[in-house]
C-alpha cells in the first residue's frame, strides 16, 4: 500500500472543490504519476485523493476558433496525438511526448505537469512563450490565472489548497507563428530536463517570446527579446538576457558548468529555428 | 569430433522461454509460503556512526509485528573469502544505508510503519570516503578489530590496523631496470566509479527455520551451495540442516552471487518462532544497501622501445571496496593477476590495493575487476601507440600473447589458449579500421573510431567443482539435475544440447530441471566466473557417458551381445553388426525385464563431475602461478559520433570479438554478447554512484541512475566469434559470459581520442564530462 | 476505507474490497495471485509492472486499484489463449527476446498494445513503445527483432530483415543486412533528445 490515504472519485468540479476545502490534506489526483510517487517516498502524506478524471469537463480537448482547451484530465498520449495540436502547437507536443515514457503519458496530464511546479517541468516554457492560462475552480467560484504567475518557486504554485485546476487554454497561434522546444537530457531514453528551453515568433513580430527551464527555482518567462537585427545578434541578445534571467546550480543531475555551457547552445539553435522556420535536427 | 554435431552448435531456443512469455516463471519475489511475515529494515542515515541507543519499544508493540532484531543480538560473522561483516550493523554503522534494525510482520505495510516507529541514536564520526585517504597514515579505520577476522589464509592478506583489506602483487622480472631503459614511457591515472548490477528483480529471500537449527530457504541467488555453506559456517549447523532452492532469477550479473538477504531472514524467522519471512528489496535498497561493483583508481606506466615492444608495466591498483570486501578482495586479486591486460610484459609490477571506506560495499560484478582494470590499461596502450606514432592496432598486434611467451604470472601462452591477434584483426576489420569515419553533414558533428582488447579467466578457487547427475524417465526421456543456476545465460539450455548430444536422444526428450534444491541439485560451487557452461559442460558430459555405459551394459545382457557391440543412437540402444535387434531407452530406464518375468539392471542414473585441474595459489610476493583455468581473449572495435554542440556521443557500429573456442548455441551465444556490450555501454557512458561529502548516496533510482534504454543501444552491433578450440573444455568451448562487457569503455575511450584529441581518463563519459572537456572546462576528464 | 471495485481482468469479471491506497500492482499480484507482472522500482521508471488498462500500457505500480473500477486489465497471463502462445509471445521465443524473463511480461504488454495501435510499425515505433521498459539482459535487440516479426507475421508479410549481426569463425551465420533498408526504419527513429521527444 501507497500510504495511509483515503480515496473519493469526483463526479463534478464542484463536489471536487468542496473535498479539497474540508480539513485534512486532500490533494488533486489526475495521473498520479507525481503525486503517487511522493506519496511511496514519504515526501507527502494526505489524507484523502480526490480523483477528478472522470470529470466530463476535465477530458476536454478542443479547439474554438481562438483558442485550444485543453481538459486538466487529458492524458499527454491523448494531447500529443490530437491533429490540431499537430498542426499548430508542434512544440507542445514535442515538449508533451519528451516527458517520461509512454506508459507514463498514458496517465500524466499537462495540468498536472505544471501544478507539481518543477522547475524542470517540460511543458511549461512552451505554455509560457504562448501566453497560456489555467483555468482554476475553487468553492469562490472560477477564476483565470495566467501561466506567467503560476510558479512562485521550487515546486510551488500560486493556488490555493481547495483548488482545481480544470484546463490549460492557448490562445490559437496564426499560421505565421512558429514555436520551437528543445531538451537536453543525459540520455535518449526517458530523463528529466538538463536544461529546456522554449520559444514563439511570427515573423513580422517585434520581439521574440523566449522561456527557459530548469536553470531557476522556476521556469522563467524572459523579457521580449528585440528581434531586430542580424540573426547572430538576435541570438547574442537571447542568451545574454537569458543568463542574466537563471542561475543555473549543481545537483545530482547535471552541473552548473554543463548547464551554463549547453543553455546558449539549446538557445541559438532554438532562435535558429524560430527566425528560419526550418528544422535542424 | 568428425560427426557432425545435431545439437551443439545450433541455435535451439530456450524451454524456459515458454514460462517467460507467460508470466508462469515464478521467482523468489513470486513465491509465497503459507504463515508468511515481510520484512522491513531501517538503515542508517550515517556513513560513519557509533550506534549509540536503539528503541524499538513501539515497534514492536504495534500489532502485526512478530520480530523486531538489532545488531547487538546477533553475534555471528559472514563473508566469503573474508568474514567482516555482520548481519545487522553492531555497535558502529559503515555506510549509509547499512540495515541497522530489521522487522518482520504479517504485512509489508505493517513492517514499514513499525520500522518507522524505530528511534535510532548515533554519535556521528568522519567517515573516510576516499581509498586513497584511506591508505594514508592516520585515516579513521573502517575495521579497527581487521586483525580478529577470519580469511581464506594464504590466499588473501589483510593488513590489520589499516584499511588494507587485501594486497595482492604481481612481480616478474625487473621492473625497476626495464622502465629506466626504456625509450618511451608513459604514465596515466585513470578512475572508475562504483556502479550497480541494476537486475530487473531485485535481491529476495524467503526463509523458514525449522526445529532445531534447520532452515529452509528459497532465494533469488546465483548460488544455493555457496548460500548453504555460508549459512552453515555462519550458525554452525550442519550443511544437510540448510536447504537451499532458487527458483527463476531475474538477473544477477554477480551481485547475487554469495550471501546476501538470507542470514537476514533466517534470525528473523528464528525470532518469529519459526514463520517464514520474506525480505525484498525495494529498487532503493538494491541501490543503497545491496552491493555494488568497486571503484577504481589506477595509476599505469608502460614503457617501450622506439620499436613499439614493451619491456615495463607497473600498475597500481587501489580498490575502493566500500565497507565491506567480503567479496571485494578476490577482485582485487583477479585484477592483479590480469592487470597488465593480454600482452606481453616481461617486467611486470602490480600492486592492487582492496582498501575500505564508509559507502556501500562491493561484490562480483559481471567481469569482475577486468573491465575496470582494463579502462586504464587499453587507455594507456592507446597512448603509448601515439607517442610511439604507432597505429593503436599495430602496436597491440607487436604486443599481445602468443605461443612461446608467458603472461604475467609465469604461464606458457599456447595455440589452446585461442587467439587473441584473430580478435584483433577481425574487430579492427568488421569497423574499417584505418578508413576514416565516413564524412558527417552537420559540422559540429565529428567521428571518430577506436579499438580495446579484452581478456578474463575464471577467478575461482582451486578446488572449484561441479557435478551433474542425469536420470532417465520411464519414457526413456532424461533429465539433468545440476545445481548452477540459469538466470538469463541460457546454459541450461545449453546443457541440455550436450545431453542430448551425448546421451544420442532427440532434443526433445531432454529436460535440464530448473529449480536447483539442494536437497536434490548436485553440487556447484557459484554461478559466476563464465565458468558454468564449461564446467557443467564437462560434468554433464561424463554423467551422460555414465549413463550410457549402463543402457550398454543392460542392453548387452538383453541382447546376448558384448556390451562393445551396443552402439545408442536415437533413443535406442541396438547391436552394430545387426541393427533390427534394437531396445529402446524406455525399456532400460528403470531396468530390463525377459519375457519369462526376470529383470535386470535397475534405474538409470549417470553421474558426471568435473573439479579445476592443474590450478595453483599465487605467491604471496611475486603473485607467480597458475591461477586460470582458461582464458577467453576478445576485442571490441567502436564508431562513435559526438556533437560538440552537447556532448551528446551515439554509438554508431560497435564491434565484439571472441574467441568462444566452440560456440555452443549461436542464437544465445549473441544474446550474451548483444546484452554485454549494452551493459558496458551503461558503465562507459552514463553509471555512476554519487555521494555527498559526508558520504550520503544520492542517486538510489532509476530517476537519477540512468541504464541504457530501448533508445540508447548502438546503431548497428557486430559480433564475431573465433573458433579455436580450448583443451579441455566442452566441444573445445570457453566461458564468454562476462567478457562482452569488459572493453567496450575502453574502446569508446578511444574513440574519443581519434574524434576530438581529448584523453579522458574517469568514468563516465557522460555527455556532461565530453562538453566540458571539449570546451577545456571539465574537472576531470 | 475499503472500497468495492469492479474490473474485468483478462477477460474475467473481478470484484475486490480494496484500500484506497492499495495499487492495481499490488492487487494483481497479492489479491487475484496473477505474478506474472512484476515489480522493478515502484516509480514508474522501469516498466516491468506494464499492464493493458482499458487497451493503453501503463505502469500497474502508479495506478491505485480503485482507479481501476470499471476497466479492462489485461495482463501478460491473458496473452495465450486456450493454451495457446500468440504469435507476438512466439516470437519473442524464436528471437531469443527473454533471458532473465523478469521484464518479458512489461515488454509482452507493451508490445502487444502497439501492435494493436500501429500493426506496422517501424523499428523507430517499437523503440518508442518499449522505451519504458527497461532490459539489463538482451541489449533491446532481439526484442526489437521478435516485435518486428510478429507484426510481420500478423501482417502476413515476409522479411529479410536481419537482426544483429552474427559470424563464427569467419562465417556469417545471419543473413546479410540490406543496408538500405535499415537506414530507412532508422530515419523515423527519434535521433534527437531534442525537440522530438526524449
Amino acid at each position: 500500500m501507497l500510504g495511509g490515504f483515503d480515496y473519493v472519485c469526483a463526479r463534478s468540479v464542484d463536489e471536487a472543490c468542496r473535498l479539497l476545502a474540508e480539513p485534512g490534506d486532500a490533494r488533486v489526483l489526475s495521473g498520479g504519476t507525481d503525486l503517487l510517487v511522493e506519496i511511496r517516498n514519504g515526501l507527502r502524506s494526505p489524507g484523502l485523493l480526490v480523483d477528478v478524471k472522470r470529470i466530463d469537463r476535465l477530458r476536454r480537448l478542443e479547439t474554438s476558433g481562438a483558442e485550444l482547451v485543453i481538459g486538466a484530465a487529458v492524458p499527454l498520449n491523448v494531447l500529443v496525438e490530437h491533429r490540431e495540436v499537430r498542426r499548430s502547437f508542434q512544440a507542445l507536443a514535442d515538449a508533451a511526448l519528451s516527458i517520461g515514457t509512454y506508459q507514463l503519458r498514458n496517465r500524466a496530464t499537462l495540468a498536472g505537469n505544471l501544478c507539481n511546479a518543477s522547475p524542470a517541468a517540460d511543458s511549461a516554457p512552451v505554455l509560457l512563450t504562448l501566453d497560456a492560462r489555467l483555468s482554476v475552480a475553487s468553492p469562490d467560484g472560477m477564476r483565470t490565472i495566467p501561466i506567467s504567475e503560476l510558479f512562485t518557486g521550487v515546486k510551488r504554485t500560486c493556488l490555493g489548497p481547495a483548488d482545481v485546476v480544470t484546463d490549460v487554454r492557448i490562445p490559437t497561434p496564426s499560421k505565421l507563428r512558429r514555436t520551437a522546444f528543445l531538451k537536453q537530457q543525459r540520455i535518449r531514453g526517458h530523463d528529466l530536463a538538463v536544461v529546456n528551453v522554449a520559444g514563439s515568433y511570427a515573423p513580422g513580430d517585434r520581439a521574440l517570446r523566449i522561456a527557459v527551464g530548469s536553470c531557476a527555482p522556476t521556469p522563467i518567462l524572459l523579457d521580449p527579446v528585440d528581434a531586430s537585427g542580424s540573426h547572430e545578434a538576435i541570438a547574442e541578445r537571447v542568451v545574454e538576457l537569458a543568463e542574466a534571467a537563471t542561475e543555473p546550480i549543481s545537483d545530482v543531475r547535471a552541473s552548473a558548468a554543463y548547464r551554463r555551457a549547453v543553455l546558449p547552445v539549446l538557445l541559438r539553435r532554438l532562435v535558429e529555428r524560430l527566425l528560419d522556420g526550418g528544422g535542424d535536427s | 569430433m568428425t560427426a557432425e554435431l545435431r545439437y551443439v552448435g545450433k541455435p535451439i531456443s530456450r524451454d524456459d522461454a515458454v514460462d517467460k512469455v507467460t508470466g508462469a516463471a515464478r521467482y523468489t519475489h513470486d513465491l509465497a509460503v503459507p504463515g508468511m511475515l515481510h520484512a522491513a529494515l531501517v538503515t542508517s542515515p550515517h556513513a560513519s556512526a557509533k550506534i549509540v541507543r536503539i528503541d524499538a519499544s513501539a515497534a514492536s508493540a504495534l500489532p502485526g509485528v512478530r520480530a523486531v532484531l538489532t545488531g547487538g543480538g546477533l553475534d555471528y560473522h559472514l563473508g566469503l573469502y573474508m568474514q567482516d561483516k555482520r548481519i545487522l550493523a553492531r555497535n558502529v554503522v559503515r555506510y549509509q544505508g547499512e540495515p541497522v534494525v530489521a522487522v518482520a510482520a504479517d504485512t509489508l505495510d505493517t513492517a514499514r510503519e513499525a520500522c518507522r516507529l524505530v528511534r535510532v541514536e548515533y554519535d556521528r564520526l568522519d567517515p573516510v570516503l576516499d581509498p586513497r585517504e584511506a591508505l594514508a597514515k592516520g585515516s579513521p579505520l573502517v575495521h579497527p578489530d581487521l586483525d580478529t577476522y577470519e580469511h581464506m589464509r594464504g590466499v588473501f592478506f589483510p593488513q590489520p590496523r589499516t584499511n588494507i583489506a587485501h594486497h595482492q602483487k604481481v612481480r616478474k622480472g625487473d621492473f625497476d631496470t626495464a622502465i629506466a631503459s626504456a625509450d618511451v614511457t608513459l604514465t596515466a591515472k585513470f578512475y572508475n566509479p562504483p556502479v550497480q548490477h541494476v537486475p530487473m528483480e531485485t535481491h529476495a529471500a524467503i526463509v523458514q527455520a525449522l526445529p532445531v537449527d534447520r532452515a529452509e530457504i528459497w532465494t533469488s541467488s546465483q548460488s544455493p551451495y555457496t548460500v548453504r555453506h555460508l549459512m552453515s559456517v555462519c550458525f554452525g549447523v550442519p550443511h544437510a540442516n540448510l536447504r537451499v532452492r532458487v527458483p527463476y532469477v531475474g538477473g544477477g550479473f554477480g551481485g547475487k552471487a554469495g550471501l546476501h538477504l538470507e542470514p537476514l531472514a533466517y534470525v528473523l524467522s528464528k525470532a518469529a518462532g519459526g514463520r517464514p519471512v520474506k525480505v525484498v528489496a525495494t529498487r532503493e535498497q538494491e541501490f543503497n544497501t545491496l552491493p555494488s561493483r568497486q571503484g577504481l583508481h589506477s595509476t599505469v606506466e608502460i614503457g617501450a622501445d622506439r620499436d613499439g615492444v614493451i619491456g615495463a608495466l607497473k600498475a597500481t591498483y587501489v580498490w575502493d571496496a566500500g565497507a565491506y570486501a567480503d567479496y571485494g578482495v578476490n577482485v582485487g586479486r583477479a585484477a592483479a593477476y590480469s592487470g597488465a591486460g593480454p600482452y606481453v610484459v616481461p617486467n611486470c609490477w602490480i600492486d592492487s590495493y582492496v582498501v575500505y571506506t564508509n559507502k556501500i560495499f562491493g561484490t562480483a560484478y559481471r567481469g569482475f575487476g577486468h573491465l575496470e582494470v582494463l579502462w586504464g590499461i587499453e587507455r594507456a596502450i592507446d597512448m603509448m601507440a601515439r607517442k610511439l606514432a604507432m597505429d593503436p592496432v599495430e602496436f597491440r598486434r607487436a604486443n599481445l600473447l602468443r605461443e612461446g611467451e608467458t603472461t604475467i604470472t609465469g604461464e606458457p601462452f599456447t595455440a589452446g589458449h585461442g587467439s587473441p591477434v584473430g580478435c584483433l584483426d577481425a574487430a579492427a576489420q568488421a569497423i574499417a579500421w584505418g578508413r576514416p569515419s565516413d564524412p558527417v553533414d552537420e559540422p559540429y558533428k565529428v567521428r571518430g573510431k577506436g579499438i580495446a582488447m579484452l581478456h578474463k579467466a575464471p577467478a575461482m578457487p582451486t578446488y572449484t567443482s561441479c557435478a551433474a547427475v542425469i536420470k532417465l524417465d520411464e519414457d526413456g526421456a532424461a533429465d539433468v539435475l545440476v545445481s548452477g543456476v540459469d538466470y538469463g545465460q541460457g546454459t541450461y539450455t545449453v546443457l541440455k544440447q550436450i545431453a542430448a548430444e551425448e546421451l544420442r536422444l532427440p532434443i526433445d526428450s531432454v529436460h535440464v530441471t530448473w529449480d536447483c534444491d539442494t536437497a536434490f541439485s548436485p553440487y556447484d560451487w557459484q554461478t559466476v566466473a563464465s565458468r558454468f557452461a564449461y564446467m557443467g559442460g564437462n560434468a554433464v558430459i561424463e554423467a551422460a557417458a555414465d549413463c550410457l555405459r549402463q543402457i550398454r551394459d543392460v542392453a548387452s545382457s538383453a541382447l546376448g551381445v558384448a556390451a562393445d557391440e551396443v552402439v545408442c543412437e536415437n533413443g535406442t540402444a541396438f547391436v552394430k553388426t545387426d541393427p533390427d535387434r534394437r531396445i529402446p531407452y524406455a525399456q532400460l530406464a528403470l531396468g530390463y525385464t525377459f519375457e519369462n518375468g526376470n529383470s535386470i539392471g535397475g534405474p538409470i542414473i549417470g553421474r558426471g563431475r568435473y573439479i579445476a585441474t592443474g590450478l595453483t595459489h599465487l605467491d604471496p610476493q611475486t603473485g607467480q602461478g597458475l591461477p586460470a583455468q582458461y582464458w577467453t581473449y576478445g576485442a571490441h572495435a567502436v564508431e562513435i559520433e559526438v556533437d560538440t554542440r552537447t556532448g551528446e556521443i551515439e554509438i554508431l557500429d560497435i564491434a565484439t570479438a571472441l574467441d568462444a573456442g566452440k560456440v555452443l548455441n549461436p542464437k544465445l551465444c549473441v544474446g550474451q554478447v548483444v546484452g554485454g556490450v549494452v551493459q558496458g555501454l551503461g558503465s562507459a557512458l552514463w553509471e555512476g554512484f554519487v555521494f555527498d561529502k559526508d558520504g550520503r548516496f544520492l542517486n538510489p533510482a532509476f530517476v537519477d541512475y540512468k541504464i541504457p534504454t530501448a533508445k540508447d543501444i548502438p546503431r548497428s552491433t557486430q559480433q564475431i566469434l573465433l573458433e579455436n578450440p580450448q583443451p579441455g573444455g566442452p566441444y573445445g568451448a570457453r566461458g564468454v559470459a562476462e567478457h562482452p562487457m569488459i572493453s567496450v569503455p575502453g574502446a569508446i575511450g578511444n574513440a574519443l581520442h581519434d574524434a576530438l584529441g581529448i584523453e579522458f581518463t574517469t568514468l563516465p563519459l557522460n555527455y556532461e564530462r565530453i562538453l566540458l572537456a571539449i570546451r577545456g572546462a571539465g574537472e576531470g576528464t | 476505507m475499503s472500497h468495492e471495485i469492479f474490473l474485468t481482468v483478462n477477460g474475467q469479471a473481478e470484484r475486490a474490497t480494496v484500500p484506497a491506497s492499495m495499487t492495481l500492482l499490488e492487487l494483481l499480484r497479492e489479491s487475484l495471485h496473477l505474478t506474472g507482472t512484476k515489480e522493478g522500482c515502484g516509480i514508474g521508471e522501469c516498466g516491468a509492472c506494464t499492464v493493458l488498462l482499458d487497451g493503453l500500457p501503463v505502469t500497474a505500480c502508479l495506478v491505485l486499484a480503485v482507479e481501476a473500477d470499471g476497466c479492462e486489465v489485461r495482463t501478460v497471463e491473458g496473452e495465450a489463449s486456450d493454451g495457446r502462445l500468440s504469435v507476438l509471445q512466439q516470437a519473442f521465443i524464436d528471437a531469443g527476446a527473454a533471458q532473465c524473463g523478469f521484464c518479458t511480461p512489461g515488454m509482452i504488454m507493451s508490445a502487444r498494445a502497439l501492435l494493436e495501435r500501429s500493426p506496422s510499425p517501424s523499428d523507430g515505433e517499437i523503440v518508442e513503445a518499449i522505451a519504458g521498459n527497461l532490459c539489463r539482459c538482451t541489449g533491446y535487440e532481439s526484442i526489437v527483432q521478435a516485435i518486428r516479426r510478429a507484426a510481420e507475421s500478423l501482417n502476413g508479410r515476409e522479411t529479410r530483415k536481419s537482426g544483429p549481426s552474427l559470424a563464427v569463425n569467419g562465417q556469417a551465420v545471419k543473413r546479410p543486412r540490406r543496408a538500405k533498408a535499415r537506414d530507412a526504419s532508422r530515419a523515423d527513429r527519434p535521433r534527437s533528445t531534442q525537440g522530438g521527444g526524449g
